[in-house]
Protein backbone atom coordinates (compact mmCIF):
# COMPACT_ATOMS: atom_id res chain seq x y z
CA UNK A 1 0.00 0.00 0.00
CA UNK A 2 1.60 3.33 -0.54
CA UNK A 3 1.96 5.96 1.39
CA UNK A 4 -0.90 8.51 -0.29
CA UNK A 5 -3.48 5.66 -0.09
CA UNK A 6 -2.47 4.83 3.63
CA UNK A 7 -2.42 8.88 4.38
CA UNK A 8 -6.40 8.66 2.39
CA UNK A 9 -7.44 6.07 4.32
CA UNK A 10 -6.75 7.66 7.76
CA UNK A 11 -8.37 10.61 6.37
CA UNK A 12 -11.52 8.56 6.28
CA UNK A 13 -11.79 7.26 9.35
CA UNK A 14 -11.02 10.85 10.81
CA UNK A 15 -14.92 11.38 9.46
CA UNK A 16 -16.00 11.41 13.16
CA UNK A 17 -13.78 14.78 13.83
CA UNK A 18 -16.71 16.30 11.33
CA UNK A 19 -19.53 15.17 14.07
CA UNK A 20 -21.08 18.03 15.48
CA UNK A 21 -20.91 17.09 19.03
CA UNK A 22 -23.64 20.31 20.29
CA UNK A 23 -26.27 18.11 18.26
CA UNK A 24 -26.10 15.46 19.75
CA UNK A 25 -25.91 17.19 23.87
CA UNK A 26 -29.58 17.81 24.90
CA UNK A 27 -29.30 21.48 26.23
CA UNK A 28 -26.39 22.63 23.41
CA UNK A 29 -27.02 26.41 21.64
CA UNK A 30 -28.41 23.73 19.22
CA UNK A 31 -30.94 21.95 20.13
CA UNK A 32 -32.36 25.17 22.34
CA UNK A 33 -34.14 28.90 20.42
CA UNK A 34 -31.45 31.54 21.51
CA UNK A 35 -34.40 33.80 20.47
CA UNK A 36 -36.02 33.11 23.94
CA UNK A 37 -33.47 34.18 25.65
CA UNK A 38 -34.69 37.85 25.09
CA UNK A 39 -37.75 39.66 25.58
CA UNK A 40 -40.14 39.31 22.67
CA UNK A 41 -40.48 42.86 20.52
CA UNK A 42 -43.88 43.69 19.39
CA UNK A 43 -45.49 43.26 16.31
CA UNK A 44 -45.75 46.66 14.03
CA UNK A 45 -47.93 45.73 10.82
CA UNK A 46 -47.69 47.62 7.55
CA UNK A 47 -50.54 49.48 7.64
CA UNK A 48 -48.96 51.21 10.76
CA UNK A 49 -46.13 52.14 9.19
CA UNK A 50 -48.09 53.78 6.32
CA UNK A 51 -50.03 55.84 8.95
CA UNK A 52 -46.63 56.54 10.63
CA UNK A 53 -45.38 57.41 6.91
CA UNK A 54 -48.15 59.56 6.75
CA UNK A 55 -47.61 61.54 9.75
CA UNK A 56 -43.64 61.86 9.07
CA UNK A 57 -44.46 63.51 5.74
CA UNK A 58 -46.44 65.91 7.21
CA UNK A 59 -44.22 66.89 9.43
CA UNK A 60 -41.56 67.29 7.19
CA UNK A 61 -43.75 69.75 5.07
CA UNK A 62 -44.27 71.66 8.26
CA UNK A 63 -40.66 72.75 8.40
CA UNK A 64 -40.01 69.90 11.52
CA UNK A 65 -37.29 67.45 9.90
CA UNK A 66 -35.68 66.49 13.85
CA UNK A 67 -39.55 65.73 14.93
CA UNK A 68 -39.93 63.77 11.41
CA UNK A 69 -37.14 61.56 11.95
CA UNK A 70 -37.79 61.64 15.77
CA UNK A 71 -40.97 60.27 15.26
CA UNK A 72 -39.62 57.06 12.64
CA UNK A 73 -36.48 56.39 14.88
CA UNK A 74 -38.85 56.03 17.85
CA UNK A 75 -40.83 53.41 16.62
CA UNK A 76 -38.29 50.83 15.12
CA UNK A 77 -39.91 47.78 13.02
CA UNK A 78 -37.78 44.69 14.48
CA UNK A 79 -41.16 42.52 14.33
CA UNK A 80 -42.81 42.44 11.12
CA UNK A 81 -43.27 41.45 7.71
CA UNK A 82 -40.58 42.14 5.15
CA UNK A 83 -43.29 44.67 3.59
CA UNK A 84 -43.54 46.65 7.03
CA UNK A 85 -39.38 46.68 7.83
CA UNK A 86 -38.90 47.42 3.81
CA UNK A 87 -41.67 50.61 3.96
CA UNK A 88 -40.35 52.33 7.28
CA UNK A 89 -37.12 51.84 5.62
CA UNK A 90 -38.20 53.59 2.52
CA UNK A 91 -39.60 56.17 5.11
CA UNK A 92 -36.20 57.22 6.81
CA UNK A 93 -34.02 57.74 3.63
CA UNK A 94 -37.06 59.96 2.29
CA UNK A 95 -36.30 61.92 6.10
CA UNK A 96 -32.50 61.43 5.75
CA UNK A 97 -32.59 62.41 1.73
CA UNK A 98 -34.56 65.85 2.94
CA UNK A 99 -31.96 66.53 5.25
CA UNK A 100 -29.78 69.40 4.42
CA UNK A 101 -25.87 68.62 4.81
CA UNK A 102 -25.44 71.44 7.06
CA UNK A 103 -28.52 70.88 9.46
CA UNK A 104 -27.14 67.23 9.81
CA UNK A 105 -24.76 67.90 12.79
CA UNK A 106 -26.84 70.36 14.78
CA UNK A 107 -29.91 68.12 14.25
CA UNK A 108 -28.02 64.80 15.69
CA UNK A 109 -26.57 66.60 18.48
CA UNK A 110 -30.03 67.95 19.40
CA UNK A 111 -31.19 64.62 19.34
CA UNK A 112 -28.41 62.73 21.01
CA UNK A 113 -28.87 65.41 23.84
CA UNK A 114 -32.32 64.37 25.10
CA UNK A 115 -33.55 61.41 26.86
CA UNK A 116 -33.47 58.33 24.51
CA UNK A 117 -31.44 60.08 22.40
CA UNK A 118 -28.37 57.56 21.91
CA UNK A 119 -31.10 54.56 21.68
CA UNK A 120 -32.53 56.79 18.64
CA UNK A 121 -28.80 57.10 17.16
CA UNK A 122 -28.47 53.45 17.48
CA UNK A 123 -31.50 52.98 15.49
CA UNK A 124 -30.54 55.14 12.86
CA UNK A 125 -27.39 53.33 12.11
CA UNK A 126 -29.29 50.28 11.80
CA UNK A 127 -31.07 51.50 9.05
CA UNK A 128 -27.78 53.25 7.22
CA UNK A 129 -26.47 49.97 7.34
CA UNK A 130 -29.85 48.16 6.00
CA UNK A 131 -29.82 50.88 3.60
CA UNK A 132 -26.29 50.41 2.28
CA UNK A 133 -26.82 46.53 2.46
CA UNK A 134 -30.25 47.30 0.18
CA UNK A 135 -28.47 49.97 -1.80
CA UNK A 136 -28.46 47.93 -5.50
CA UNK A 137 -25.76 49.98 -7.90
CA UNK A 138 -27.67 48.21 -10.86
CA UNK A 139 -24.44 47.07 -12.32
CA UNK A 140 -22.39 44.76 -9.92
CA UNK A 141 -21.40 42.63 -12.48
CA UNK A 142 -19.08 45.19 -13.82
CA UNK A 143 -15.79 44.48 -14.13
CA UNK A 144 -13.64 45.70 -11.36
CA UNK A 145 -11.17 47.25 -14.03
CA UNK A 146 -13.79 49.50 -15.41
CA UNK A 147 -14.39 50.60 -12.04
CA UNK A 148 -10.63 51.43 -11.09
CA UNK A 149 -10.30 53.41 -14.18
CA UNK A 150 -13.66 56.05 -13.19
CA UNK A 151 -11.32 56.89 -9.84
CA UNK A 152 -12.89 58.72 -7.16
CA UNK A 153 -15.28 60.31 -9.41
CA UNK A 154 -17.83 57.93 -8.38
CA UNK A 155 -19.81 59.98 -6.55
CA UNK A 156 -20.25 62.61 -9.50
CA UNK A 157 -22.70 62.24 -11.94
CA UNK A 158 -21.83 59.14 -13.78
CA UNK A 159 -23.98 59.03 -16.89
CA UNK A 160 -26.32 55.85 -16.56
CA UNK A 161 -28.84 54.61 -15.19
CA UNK A 162 -28.19 53.80 -11.48
CA UNK A 163 -27.94 58.01 -10.61
CA UNK A 164 -30.87 57.11 -7.69
CA UNK A 165 -29.12 54.29 -6.03
CA UNK A 166 -25.38 56.52 -6.15
CA UNK A 167 -27.15 59.28 -4.99
CA UNK A 168 -28.82 57.37 -1.68
CA UNK A 169 -25.66 55.84 -0.97
CA UNK A 170 -23.53 59.08 -0.94
CA UNK A 171 -26.31 60.72 1.37
CA UNK A 172 -25.93 56.96 3.81
CA UNK A 173 -22.46 57.88 3.63
CA UNK A 174 -22.33 61.38 5.14
CA UNK A 175 -25.24 60.32 7.74
CA UNK A 176 -22.53 57.30 8.54
CA UNK A 177 -19.79 59.77 9.30
CA UNK A 178 -21.95 62.09 10.73
CA UNK A 179 -23.55 59.60 13.67
CA UNK A 180 -20.16 58.49 14.03
CA UNK A 181 -18.83 61.93 15.09
CA UNK A 182 -22.05 62.33 17.56
CA UNK A 183 -22.62 58.98 18.80
CA UNK A 184 -18.66 57.50 18.46
CA UNK A 185 -17.86 54.15 17.73
CA UNK A 186 -19.87 52.75 20.72
CA UNK A 187 -22.66 52.91 17.97
CA UNK A 188 -21.68 51.30 15.40
CA UNK A 189 -20.55 48.23 18.24
CA UNK A 190 -24.46 48.50 18.93
CA UNK A 191 -25.29 48.07 15.67
CA UNK A 192 -23.21 45.14 15.37
CA UNK A 193 -24.07 43.44 18.61
CA UNK A 194 -28.16 44.26 18.85
CA UNK A 195 -30.26 40.66 18.61
CA UNK A 196 -33.33 43.43 17.62
CA UNK A 197 -32.28 43.76 13.63
CA UNK A 198 -34.02 46.17 11.48
CA UNK B 1 -2.12 62.68 41.92
CA UNK B 2 1.06 60.57 41.53
CA UNK B 3 1.72 59.56 37.75
CA UNK B 4 0.72 55.63 36.96
CA UNK B 5 3.29 52.92 37.98
CA UNK B 6 3.89 51.24 34.45
CA UNK B 7 5.58 48.19 34.44
CA UNK B 8 6.24 46.54 31.28
CA UNK B 9 6.77 42.49 31.70
CA UNK B 10 7.13 41.13 28.54
CA UNK B 11 5.52 41.20 24.51
CA UNK B 12 2.41 38.56 24.82
CA UNK B 13 -0.82 39.48 26.10
CA UNK B 14 -1.95 39.27 29.60
CA UNK B 15 -5.11 38.16 30.06
CA UNK B 16 -5.58 38.06 33.96
CA UNK B 17 -3.08 38.92 36.78
CA UNK B 18 -3.44 39.25 40.52
CA UNK B 19 -1.47 40.67 43.20
CA UNK B 20 -0.79 38.70 46.83
CA UNK B 21 -2.00 40.99 49.46
CA UNK B 22 1.29 42.49 50.92
CA UNK B 23 1.80 43.50 47.03
CA UNK B 24 5.04 41.96 46.71
CA UNK B 25 4.13 39.21 44.11
CA UNK B 26 2.59 39.56 41.35
CA UNK B 27 1.32 37.05 39.12
CA UNK B 28 0.43 36.86 35.03
CA UNK B 29 -0.30 34.45 32.96
CA UNK B 30 2.07 34.31 29.99
CA UNK B 31 0.31 31.56 27.03
CA UNK B 32 0.30 28.01 29.09
CA UNK B 33 2.13 29.17 32.22
CA UNK B 34 1.68 32.03 34.83
CA UNK B 35 4.94 33.60 35.80
CA UNK B 36 5.67 34.99 39.60
CA UNK B 37 7.02 38.43 39.49
CA UNK B 38 8.31 39.87 42.82
CA UNK B 39 9.18 43.50 43.72
CA UNK B 40 12.89 44.71 43.53
CA UNK B 41 13.32 48.22 44.18
CA UNK B 42 10.65 49.79 42.25
CA UNK B 43 10.62 47.52 39.24
CA UNK B 44 8.60 43.67 39.31
CA UNK B 45 11.36 40.67 38.69
CA UNK B 46 10.14 37.25 37.03
CA UNK B 47 11.04 34.97 40.30
CA UNK B 48 8.97 31.31 39.65
CA UNK B 49 7.16 29.89 36.81
CA UNK B 50 4.15 27.52 37.29
CA UNK B 51 3.92 24.97 35.12
CA UNK B 52 1.23 22.42 35.11
CA UNK B 53 -1.35 23.35 32.09
CA UNK B 54 -0.75 22.46 28.62
CA UNK B 55 -3.00 24.79 26.90
CA UNK B 56 -3.75 28.69 27.24
CA UNK B 57 -4.17 30.20 30.99
CA UNK B 58 -7.17 31.90 31.27
CA UNK B 59 -7.38 33.18 34.59
CA UNK B 60 -5.51 33.63 38.11
CA UNK B 61 -6.21 35.06 41.64
CA UNK B 62 -4.18 34.84 44.50
CA UNK B 63 -6.09 34.42 47.75
CA UNK B 64 -5.28 37.43 50.30
CA UNK B 65 -5.04 35.50 53.19
CA UNK B 66 -3.95 32.37 52.42
CA UNK B 67 -1.73 33.30 49.73
CA UNK B 68 -2.72 30.12 47.60
CA UNK B 69 -2.63 31.04 43.65
CA UNK B 70 -5.94 29.00 41.53
CA UNK B 71 -5.28 29.26 38.16
CA UNK B 72 -7.67 27.81 35.35
CA UNK B 73 -6.97 27.09 31.20
CA UNK B 74 -8.26 25.71 28.19
CA UNK B 75 -7.24 22.66 29.03
CA UNK B 76 -10.62 22.35 31.13
CA UNK B 77 -8.44 21.80 34.19
CA UNK B 78 -8.11 24.12 37.23
CA UNK B 79 -5.09 24.21 39.51
CA UNK B 80 -4.75 25.38 43.06
CA UNK B 81 -0.95 26.20 44.29
CA UNK B 82 -0.40 25.76 47.73
CA UNK B 83 3.05 27.69 48.76
CA UNK B 84 5.48 25.78 50.51
CA UNK B 85 9.25 26.38 51.40
CA UNK B 86 10.72 24.69 47.87
CA UNK B 87 8.18 26.59 45.48
CA UNK B 88 4.72 26.29 44.91
CA UNK B 89 2.83 22.67 44.73
CA UNK B 90 -0.28 22.06 42.29
CA UNK B 91 -2.68 20.58 42.71
CA UNK B 92 -5.41 19.63 39.94
CA UNK B 93 -9.50 20.08 40.88
CA UNK B 94 -11.87 17.92 39.33
CA UNK B 95 -14.22 20.33 37.30
CA UNK B 96 -15.56 18.02 35.60
CA UNK B 97 -16.79 20.15 31.95
CA UNK B 98 -15.70 19.69 28.65
CA UNK B 99 -15.07 22.81 27.30
CA UNK B 100 -12.17 25.50 28.59
CA UNK B 101 -12.21 26.63 31.60
CA UNK B 102 -12.72 30.54 31.36
CA UNK B 103 -12.43 32.57 34.83
CA UNK B 104 -11.84 31.63 37.87
CA UNK B 105 -11.87 33.63 41.06
CA UNK B 106 -11.25 32.89 44.95
CA UNK B 107 -14.76 34.03 47.27
CA UNK B 108 -13.67 36.44 49.85
CA UNK B 109 -13.79 33.30 52.91
CA UNK B 110 -11.17 31.77 50.70
CA UNK B 111 -12.72 28.32 51.35
CA UNK B 112 -14.27 27.99 47.78
CA UNK B 113 -13.43 29.69 44.67
CA UNK B 114 -15.67 29.47 41.33
CA UNK B 115 -14.98 28.79 37.67
CA UNK B 116 -16.67 29.72 34.54
CA UNK B 117 -16.34 27.77 31.75
CA UNK B 118 -17.56 27.07 28.12
CA UNK B 119 -19.49 24.12 29.03
CA UNK B 120 -22.74 26.26 30.11
CA UNK B 121 -21.73 25.52 33.95
CA UNK B 122 -19.83 26.99 36.90
CA UNK B 123 -18.18 24.90 38.61
CA UNK B 124 -17.86 26.14 42.57
CA UNK B 125 -14.91 24.02 43.91
CA UNK B 126 -14.53 23.36 47.56
CA UNK B 127 -12.06 21.33 49.84
CA UNK B 128 -12.98 18.38 51.12
CA UNK B 129 -11.45 17.46 54.35
CA UNK B 130 -11.85 13.86 53.96
CA UNK B 131 -11.19 12.70 50.61
CA UNK B 132 -7.84 15.74 51.23
CA UNK B 133 -9.13 16.73 47.54
CA UNK B 134 -10.55 19.60 45.51
CA UNK B 135 -14.44 19.23 44.41
CA UNK B 136 -16.82 21.11 42.55
CA UNK B 137 -20.82 21.29 42.35
CA UNK B 138 -21.99 22.86 39.45
CA UNK B 139 -24.45 25.61 38.94
CA UNK B 140 -25.57 24.53 35.95
CA UNK B 141 -29.49 26.82 35.51
CA UNK B 142 -30.55 28.41 33.59
CA UNK B 143 -26.92 29.63 31.79
CA UNK B 144 -27.33 28.82 28.25
CA UNK B 145 -24.01 29.72 26.86
CA UNK B 146 -20.25 30.47 27.46
CA UNK B 147 -19.53 31.97 31.23
CA UNK B 148 -17.01 35.05 30.44
CA UNK B 149 -16.81 36.49 33.95
CA UNK B 150 -17.96 35.55 37.54
CA UNK B 151 -17.95 37.46 40.66
CA UNK B 152 -18.46 37.19 44.57
CA UNK B 153 -20.85 38.73 46.74
CA UNK B 154 -19.01 39.83 50.22
CA UNK B 155 -20.74 37.14 52.36
CA UNK B 156 -19.10 34.49 50.31
CA UNK B 157 -22.67 32.56 49.19
CA UNK B 158 -23.38 35.09 46.29
CA UNK B 159 -22.54 34.80 43.00
CA UNK B 160 -22.64 36.93 40.00
CA UNK B 161 -21.77 35.57 36.46
CA UNK B 162 -21.85 37.11 33.08
CA UNK B 163 -22.57 35.10 30.12
CA UNK B 164 -22.30 35.02 26.28
CA UNK B 165 -25.87 34.55 26.07
CA UNK B 166 -26.25 38.79 26.95
CA UNK B 167 -27.14 37.37 30.63
CA UNK B 168 -25.75 38.95 34.23
CA UNK B 169 -26.92 36.23 36.79
CA UNK B 170 -27.03 36.47 40.79
CA UNK B 171 -27.13 33.07 41.73
CA UNK B 172 -26.66 31.20 45.04
CA UNK B 173 -23.39 29.03 45.65
CA UNK B 174 -24.20 27.81 49.27
CA UNK B 175 -22.47 24.88 50.38
CA UNK B 176 -24.01 22.54 53.36
CA UNK B 177 -20.88 22.37 56.20
CA UNK B 178 -19.01 24.98 54.35
CA UNK B 179 -20.54 28.22 54.19
CA UNK B 180 -22.68 29.83 56.95
CA UNK B 181 -25.76 30.49 56.81
CA UNK B 182 -26.20 33.62 55.32
CA UNK B 183 -27.70 36.76 56.49
CA UNK B 184 -31.25 37.41 54.09
CA UNK B 185 -30.16 40.59 52.20
CA UNK B 186 -31.78 42.16 49.36
CA UNK B 187 -31.11 39.14 46.69
CA UNK B 188 -32.66 36.82 48.78
CA UNK B 189 -33.85 35.13 52.10
CA UNK B 190 -33.50 31.41 51.70
CA UNK B 191 -30.67 30.56 49.63
CA UNK B 192 -30.01 27.37 48.67
CA UNK B 193 -27.50 26.00 45.70
CA UNK B 194 -28.42 27.29 42.62
CA UNK B 195 -31.26 29.66 43.51
CA UNK B 196 -31.69 32.34 40.69
CA UNK B 197 -31.51 35.30 42.82
CA UNK B 198 -31.59 37.19 39.69
CA UNK B 199 -31.24 37.61 35.88
CA UNK B 200 -30.87 41.04 33.97
CA UNK B 201 -29.98 41.49 30.30
CA UNK B 202 -29.44 45.07 29.03
CA UNK B 203 -31.37 46.86 25.65
CA UNK B 204 -29.14 45.85 23.45
CA UNK B 205 -28.34 41.76 24.64
CA UNK B 206 -24.68 41.79 23.87
CA UNK B 207 -22.06 39.72 25.45
CA UNK B 208 -21.40 40.33 29.20
CA UNK B 209 -17.81 40.79 29.48
CA UNK B 210 -17.76 41.57 33.12
CA UNK B 211 -19.76 41.87 36.40
CA UNK B 212 -18.94 43.04 39.89
CA UNK B 213 -21.49 43.32 43.36
CA UNK B 214 -20.23 46.73 45.24
CA UNK B 215 -18.97 47.03 47.83
CA UNK B 216 -22.00 46.39 49.94
CA UNK B 217 -22.94 43.45 47.93
CA UNK B 218 -26.32 45.44 47.33
CA UNK B 219 -25.72 46.12 43.50
CA UNK B 220 -24.51 44.94 40.93
CA UNK B 221 -22.95 46.19 37.98
CA UNK B 222 -21.86 44.63 34.10
CA UNK B 223 -20.28 45.80 31.27
CA UNK B 224 -21.50 44.10 27.92
CA UNK B 225 -20.15 44.43 24.19
CA UNK B 226 -22.68 46.75 23.50
CA UNK B 227 -20.09 49.66 24.80
CA UNK B 228 -22.69 49.66 28.05
CA UNK B 229 -22.60 49.60 31.65
CA UNK B 230 -25.87 48.43 33.13
CA UNK B 231 -26.18 48.22 37.14
CA UNK B 232 -28.93 46.87 39.14
CA UNK B 233 -30.63 47.84 42.31
CA UNK B 234 -32.75 45.11 43.32
CA UNK B 235 -35.29 45.62 45.26
CA UNK B 236 -36.05 42.07 47.53
CA UNK B 237 -36.32 38.55 46.68
CA UNK B 238 -39.28 38.08 44.04
CA UNK B 239 -39.62 41.69 43.04
CA UNK B 240 -38.67 43.38 40.28
CA UNK B 241 -35.46 45.67 40.79
CA UNK B 242 -36.15 48.96 42.19
CA UNK B 243 -33.99 50.57 39.12
CA UNK B 244 -31.74 49.28 36.18
CA UNK B 245 -29.55 52.13 34.74
CA UNK B 246 -28.04 51.51 31.95
CA UNK B 247 -25.25 53.90 30.34
CA UNK B 248 -24.71 53.41 26.54
CA UNK B 249 -21.43 54.78 25.86
CA UNK B 250 -19.41 56.60 22.73
CA UNK B 251 -16.83 54.41 23.18
CA UNK B 252 -15.46 50.46 22.64
CA UNK B 253 -16.78 47.87 24.84
CA UNK B 254 -15.69 47.58 28.38
CA UNK B 255 -13.62 44.18 29.30
CA UNK B 256 -13.67 44.91 32.88
CA UNK B 257 -14.95 47.18 35.56
CA UNK B 258 -14.62 47.51 39.41
CA UNK B 259 -16.50 49.52 41.81
CA UNK B 260 -13.89 51.77 43.48
CA UNK B 261 -16.85 53.10 45.74
CA UNK B 262 -20.56 52.57 46.04
CA UNK B 263 -21.21 55.90 43.81
CA UNK B 264 -18.13 55.05 41.60
CA UNK B 265 -17.32 52.60 39.30
CA UNK B 266 -13.81 52.15 36.74
CA UNK B 267 -13.89 50.06 33.66
CA UNK B 268 -11.30 49.65 30.83
CA UNK B 269 -11.52 47.87 27.47
CA UNK B 270 -11.37 47.89 24.33
CA UNK B 271 -10.05 51.97 24.34
CA UNK B 272 -7.18 51.09 25.75
CA UNK B 273 -7.84 53.39 28.99
CA UNK B 274 -10.17 53.45 31.80
CA UNK B 275 -12.86 55.70 32.71
CA UNK B 276 -14.53 56.66 35.58
CA UNK B 277 -18.32 56.43 35.96
CA UNK B 278 -20.13 58.78 38.85
CA UNK B 279 -23.85 57.94 40.06
CA UNK B 280 -26.33 56.45 41.82
CA UNK B 281 -29.60 54.75 41.72
CA UNK B 282 -31.17 57.86 40.14
CA UNK B 283 -28.52 57.73 37.55
CA UNK B 284 -25.66 57.24 36.14
CA UNK B 285 -22.90 59.88 34.22
CA UNK B 286 -19.09 58.71 32.63
CA UNK B 287 -17.42 61.48 34.26
CA UNK B 288 -14.40 61.03 32.36
CA UNK B 289 -10.68 59.35 31.77
CA UNK B 290 -8.37 58.08 34.00
CA UNK B 291 -5.44 58.92 32.33
CA UNK B 292 -4.94 62.60 32.37
CA UNK B 293 -3.84 63.37 28.93
CA UNK B 294 -0.51 65.58 28.48
CA UNK B 295 1.22 64.17 31.29
CA UNK B 296 5.14 64.92 30.98
CA UNK B 297 6.82 61.90 30.21
CA UNK B 298 4.28 60.94 27.47
CA UNK B 299 4.15 64.57 25.56
CA UNK B 300 5.80 64.85 22.04
CA UNK B 301 9.44 65.80 22.57
CA UNK B 302 9.99 69.01 20.33
CA UNK B 303 11.34 67.50 16.57
CA UNK B 304 14.93 68.95 14.99
CA UNK B 305 14.70 70.43 11.79
CA UNK B 306 17.12 67.61 10.66
CA UNK B 307 14.86 64.87 12.56
CA UNK B 308 11.98 65.90 10.85
CA UNK B 309 12.99 65.83 7.55
CA UNK B 310 14.73 62.33 8.24
CA UNK B 311 11.48 60.89 9.16
CA UNK B 312 9.92 62.53 6.13
CA UNK B 313 12.53 60.85 3.86
CA UNK B 314 12.21 57.30 5.74
CA UNK B 315 8.72 57.36 6.48
CA UNK B 316 7.03 59.72 4.47
CA UNK B 317 5.54 61.53 7.55
CA UNK B 318 6.83 63.67 9.91
CA UNK B 319 5.44 62.86 12.89
CA UNK B 320 5.82 58.69 14.50
CA UNK B 321 2.15 58.14 14.84
CA UNK B 322 2.34 54.02 15.38
CA UNK B 323 2.15 55.48 19.62
CA UNK B 324 -1.16 55.37 20.96
CA UNK B 325 -2.01 58.00 23.04
CA UNK B 326 -2.67 56.00 26.30
CA UNK B 327 -0.12 54.15 28.84
CA UNK B 328 -1.75 50.87 27.84
CA UNK B 329 -0.57 50.08 24.03
CA UNK B 330 -3.68 47.63 23.59
CA UNK B 331 -7.14 46.39 24.76
CA UNK B 332 -7.12 46.02 28.56
CA UNK B 333 -7.94 42.81 29.77
CA UNK B 334 -8.46 43.52 33.31
CA UNK B 335 -9.15 45.71 36.07
CA UNK B 336 -8.26 44.98 39.71
CA UNK B 337 -8.75 46.86 43.08
CA UNK B 338 -4.71 47.27 44.68
CA UNK B 339 -5.10 49.40 47.50
CA UNK B 340 -8.31 50.51 49.72
CA UNK B 341 -8.73 52.95 52.43
CA UNK B 342 -12.02 52.74 54.15
CA UNK B 343 -14.41 51.03 51.52
CA UNK B 344 -13.02 53.55 49.02
CA UNK B 345 -10.70 52.00 46.32
CA UNK B 346 -7.24 54.14 46.00
CA UNK B 347 -5.36 52.38 43.75
CA UNK B 348 -5.92 49.68 41.04
CA UNK B 349 -4.27 47.91 38.62
CA UNK B 350 -4.82 46.98 35.45
CA UNK B 351 -3.41 44.24 32.51
CA UNK B 352 -3.57 44.51 28.83
CA UNK B 353 -2.62 42.47 25.72
CA UNK B 354 0.65 44.89 25.31
CA UNK B 355 2.01 42.59 27.97
CA UNK B 356 1.76 45.93 30.79
CA UNK B 357 0.38 45.85 34.02
CA UNK B 358 0.13 49.29 35.66
CA UNK B 359 -1.00 50.18 38.95
CA UNK B 360 -3.42 53.64 38.58
CA UNK B 361 -4.24 55.85 41.53
CA UNK B 362 -8.22 56.02 41.20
Amino acid sequence: MSIIQQHTSATLSDAWRTINIDALTEDSSLNFDTSTLHPPQPEISEAEVRQLAGQVRQLLRGGDPEGALRGCLETPVYNGEDAAKDAHMQTIIEVLQSIKASDMSPLLKSIYGTEGGSECLDVLMKYIYKGMAAVHPGNASRSPTKDASQGFSQVGGRPGANEPATAAMSVLLSWHEKVVEVAGLGCIGRTMTDCRRV
Amino acid sequence: MSPPEVHHLFHNPIVDHSFSADQSTLAVTRETTVELYSKVGDAFKLKDELKGHDKTVTSVDIAPQSGRIVTCSQDRNALVWEPSPTGYKPTLVLLRINRAATFVRWSPSETKFAVGSGDRVIAVCYFEEENDWWVSKHLKKPIRSTITSVAWHPNSVLLAAGSTDAHARVLSSFIKGVDPRPPAGVWGERLPFNTVCGEYLNNSAGWVHSVAFSPSGDSLAFAAHDSSITVVYPTGPDQPPRAVVTISSQMLPFKSLLWSAEDEIIAAGYDCEAFRFQGSEAGWQLTGTIESKGRPGLEQREESALNMFRQMDLKGKAKDDTQLKTVHQNTVTMIRPYETSGDRVTKFSSSGVDGRVVIWSA
